[in-house]
């Protein structure tokens, strides 16, 4: 990651943020579909987090793709990776933390990771299966290091705890909620 | 409702949606995780809204969370477009989210807000329907400690549910419960479905559009995803079942008003005493009869 990543000042309009949490909504709903994220800004990072985040959470961002300003604008707590609801990774690099998984009663405080890619609709294609999804999906990540899905399968392996992971690369999201399953085979 | 509620005068002063964006913000985290974690009731700070509670706010405070002005927006109750809650729920909704489009035809809706019923006509992938709900838990009838009951659905242990619903069938012999009736999403979480007839729990059934619950004095959101096995709890030797709507001869009953054989139908009382049945799917009922081929066939 050369540079930091910079919002637009559309990113904190209520409206950008509606459409850009319907479009995340989707993807949730329909894991494996590929959302848009409308900003005037080069990436969809910015927005994602000004739509999901804000004073009542707490927001790991170790590798510090966003600046401070960025950071105070958002205004979250900031927090190690493996205490905070939200934590931002570069998907190079693969994972070196324990996310938050939630509890038994509390499934929901399981982390929500955004994990910041090169391209979505090229590269590795992963094989995905679960709720949402009618039988198979098919969706190619480039950038993202074959690690995460191991640590993602260990993170969730005990439904209902676990990490709910947003891909986001330039402008295009996907979401990948605890109940989907990944095919590895597929996944090199 | 409270009929009583007023909006404050200058109305500008409200954001669109009347929520502002940190309370916008909080429930749409909440229906994420929601989604993620099929039919578990996950909380959230339910806000203070200009009706009582119980007149539908979790709802609406689903649907203000959603809403933008592409959407079109289709308020029922109990299948009714016109009864006094529907017609005040989208009052509200056309108040405070200017540009938005209400609609009563189910097909051109992209967000239906619903107390007690499902809509007839199958709902599309370009759809969410935000169910009203008053008791989002099920277990509340088998245990009163909301921290044991926690417990319960995280384990997925439901064993004392079903003997629950297993004496009501011994003594009355069949299942006597007609609304609410609790379905296991994705092998895991039971919800209460809120007060929908066992008609309408199929329809949850790997639904093709997404399906959000809110409870705003209990102030949980759930969902049922697309795509996501829903199955209502029954047992070998009774086996779920959805209304009769046979006559005494066995033949189904049709509605009065447009001869449908395939919807649910209200009991109504007719002027005269008898009974008239009528489909409780006001729009579906209202676009049979406006069906050019409808007057050929009757
Ligand atoms: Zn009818």
């Amino acid at each position: 990651m050369p540079d930091h990543i910079r919002s637009a000042g559309t990113d904190w309009q209520p409206v950008a943020q509606q459409g850009a949490f319907r479009q995340i909504m989707n993807c949730f709903a329909y894991p494996g579909r590929l959302g848009q994220l409308a900003t005037e800004a080069k990436h969809g990072l910015p927005l994602l987090l000004a739509t999901l985040v804000d004073r009542s959470n707490r927001l790991a961002d170790p590798h510090r793709l966003l600046d401070d300003d960025e950071h105070r604008r958002l205004g979250a707590n900031s927090g190690t990776p493996e205490m905070a609801q939200f934590v931002v990774q570069p998907g190079v690099l693969p994972p070196d933390f324990q996310p938050i998984l939630g509890s038994l009663e509390n499934p929901e405080q399981g982390a929500t990771l955004i994990v910041v890619a090169e391209r979505l609709g090229t590269g590795a294609s992963l094989h995905l299966s679960g709720p949402g999804i009618d039988g198979t999906a098919t969706v190619a990540v480039q950038g993202v290091d074959p690690v995460w899905w191991q640590k993602r399968e260990q993170w969730n392996a005990g439904f209902p705890l676990g990490v709910d992971m947003i891909v986001v690369a330039e402008r295009q999201v996907l979401a990948l909620p605890r109940t989907t399953r990944i095919d590895l085979k597929g996944a090199n | 409702m409270n009929p009583n509620y007023e909006l404050p005068l200058d109305e500008a002063d409200y954001s669109f949606g009347f929520l502002d964006e940190f309370a916008k913000r909080e429930v749409r985290r909440t229906i994420l995780k929601a989604i993620a974690i099929p039919g578990y009731q996950t909380p959230y700070a339910s806000r203070e809204m200009p009706m009582g509670r119980g007149f539908g706010t979790g709802g609406l405070q689903l649907t203000l969370s959603l809403i933008g002005q592409d959407d079109t927006l289709k308020v029922i109750d109990q299948g009714s477009d016109d009864s006094v809650n529907a017609v005040n729920l989208r009052h509200f909704v056309e108040l405070t989210c200017p540009g938005v489009d209400t609609t009563e035809r189910t097909s051109e809706a992209t967000l239906i807000q619903s107390r007690h019923r499902i809509p007839e006509v199958e709902l599309s992938e370009s759809q969410v329907l935000i169910l009203q709900v008053p008791y989002p838990d099920p277990l509340v009838v088998i245990e009163p400690s909301e921290a044991k009951r926690k417990v319960m659905h995280g384990e997925g242990d439901y064993s004392r549910l079903l003997t629950k619903l297993y004496e009501d069938i011994v003594q009355f012999d069949e299942i006597t419960i007609s609304h609410r009736y609790p379905t296991r999403i994705n092998g895991h979480y039971v919800i209460d479905p809120s007060p929908i007839p066992r008609y309408d729990i199929p329809r949850l059934h790997r639904s093709k559009a997404l399906v959000l619950l809110g409870a705003g004095r209990e102030k949980k959101i759930y969902a049922v995803p697309p795509y996501t096995v829903a199955a209502p709890l029954a047992f070998d030797d009774v086996p779920f079942r959805t209304e009769d709507f046979s006559d005494e001869h066995g033949a189904r009953r049709t509605c009065g008003r447009c001869g449908a054989d395939d919807s649910f139908l209200d009991e109504l009382i007719a002027d005269d005493g008898s009974k008239v049945w009528q489909c409780s799917d006001s729009d579906y009922c209202n676009q049979r009869l406006a069906e050019p081929s409808h007057e050929v066939s009757a």
